[in-house]
């Protein structure tokens, strides 16, 4: 292994902590240790969290970017390019430093599976990049099937005392197994939509989002996806698919069907250069909904977004 | 006139909206605006852009929608803008009920490669401050007078 190499490997631990105690050591001490280098450092955690993180460090803390991870990785979808990439591209000389703990006893089975596909990706998103992003998994409180999922998309793990290699490393196997079909509502209402019907579209998903309890600025939020959606649709989706809205659990649901197929895993997840025109649509959904479920197959494309009023 | 007919699948009650058009397709509708043609009011027609230059000061003014129907009219006025920019080059869009991210992404490109001065976005509508925050906060070269 040559020294460049070393130098500009993506580095992703997991770390498995039992107690508050063993997470502030072991959180603080990798702060400290990237601040000793000089490198940049980020940390996005729970609330709860942060602040052990925060008192951890004392006067250091002011020199770390600090982000609450329930609020700006409420949607993991949005996690690798409005926390993840937005801090590593803002420091492009040297190694970058990041906690990312995206996953918390708190999250549902609904979002779950876009956590894992989340965690995952990661390892595509920054294969290569001088980067570090350490991600801790409360041992004592998450499911055995969440921990081992991150054994799957983490190369290393982190235990009490030591950094081992994971053997069940394998990130693309976790992004298949949550490629999981979406299964139609039964109380939705649906509308086709072709090229000509995308303004139709917008005015039947503002009308029916609306009736459904949302209003000002989510409401606003929710035309601008859809439409980015249903354009996707008919440029990438074989120029058809159908939008169906419904209500769930307090949060109104947009869904947008077609006969295309999402072949880049990142879709979305890729920021573009300040200067390029096309390629936000996805991501623009990814930055305005609290979460973002997607299934592709041959047989086509279905993207679901949630958005609480 | 509703917008919508329900049409309901008798196995499983699914409700299907469709619009009432009736099969007739709507095409994309772009006129110059330089030319007094009117055409239609914002809202009322989908997938129309109008737009021409300002009168009295450089820049441009559009009416409709800007979104992947009417991309190509609205990207060549960007460009005939950034041709004709000087200093400060408006961008009136108080008629305009709609624009997409791609839509607000030419604008804001444009602006990026412009050699110097600035361009005043005149009561756009909410998504071109949204779009702006989420993808280009900061960006000083765009100065939005809001609605």
């Amino acid at each position: 292994m040559n020294t460049v190499a070393t130098h500009e490997a993506f580095e992703h631990p997991a770390l498995f902590y039992r107690t508050e105690q063993e997470y502030v050591d072991r959180t603080v001490s990798f702060v400290q240790e990237g601040l000793d280098l000089g490198e940049p450092v980020a940390v996005a955690v729970p609330g709860p969290n942060l602040e052990l993180i925060r008192a951890g460090l004392g006067a250091d803390a002011r020199a770390v970017r600090l982000l609450d991870m329930t609020v700006a990785g409420r949607n993991p979808g949005r996690i690798i390019p409005g926390v993840l990439r937005a801090f590593a591209d803002s420091h492009q000389r040297g190694r970058v430093r990041i906690i990312g703990e995206p996953i918390w006893a708190g999250r549902s089975d609904v979002e779950y599976p876009a956590c894992a596909q989340h965690e995952a990706l990661i390892n595509a998103a920054f294969e290569g990049r001088p980067v570090t992003i350490l991600c801790p998994y409360d041992e004592a409180r998450l499911d055995e099937e969440v921990l081992a999922d991150a054994r799957i998309t983490h190369p290393t793990i982190v235990t009490r005392d030591r950094e081992s290699i994971s053997e069940d490393y394998d990130w693309r196997s976790v992004v298949a197994r949550y490629n999981e079909e979406l299964v139609p509502a039964p109380d939705a209402v649906v509308f086709s939509f072709g090229a000509d019907e995308l303004y139709a579209a917008r005015v039947f998903a503002v009308e029916e989002a609306g009736r459904l309890g949302l209003a000002g600025q989510r409401l606003a939020d929710t035309e601008l996806a859809v439409a980015e959606l249903t354009t996707n649709s008919v440029v990438h989706g074989a120029g058809r698919g159908t939008l169906a809205v419904w209500a769930r659990a307090g949060q109104v649901v947009c869904e947008v069907r077609d006969a295309g197929r999402l072949s880049d895993p990142l879709a979305g997840r890729r920021p573009p250069s300040r200067g390029q025109i096309g390629g936000r649509g996805l991501m623009l959904v990814h930055y305005v909904a609290d979460l973002v479920r997607q299934h592709t197959s041959d047989q086509g494309t279905t993207v679901r977004f949630y958005v609480g009023s | 006139m509703p917008l919508f007919e329900q049409r309901t699948d008798g196995a499983g009650g699914r409700v299907t909206l469709v619009p009432v058009s009736g099969g007739q397709r709507r095409r994309p509708r772009v006129v110059d605006v330089s030319r007094g043609d009117d055409g239609l009011g914002p809202g009322r027609g989908a997938a129309v852009l109008e737009v021409g230059p300002l009168t009295g000061r450089p820049g441009i003014r559009a009416r409709g929608e800007i979104s992947e129907i009417t991309r190509s009219p609205w990207e060549e006025a960007l460009a005939g803008l950034a041709r004709r920019h000087a200093d400060v080059s408006y961008v009136e869009l108080s008629e305009v009920a709609f624009v997409d991210v791609a839509g607000v992404a030419a604008l804001a490109v444009t602006a990026l490669g412009l050699s110097g001065g600035r361009v005043v976005v005149e009561h756009p509508p909410p998504q071109v401050p949204r779009v702006l925050s989420l993808f280009w906060p900061g960006l000083g070269t765009i100065e939005v007078a809001p609605r």
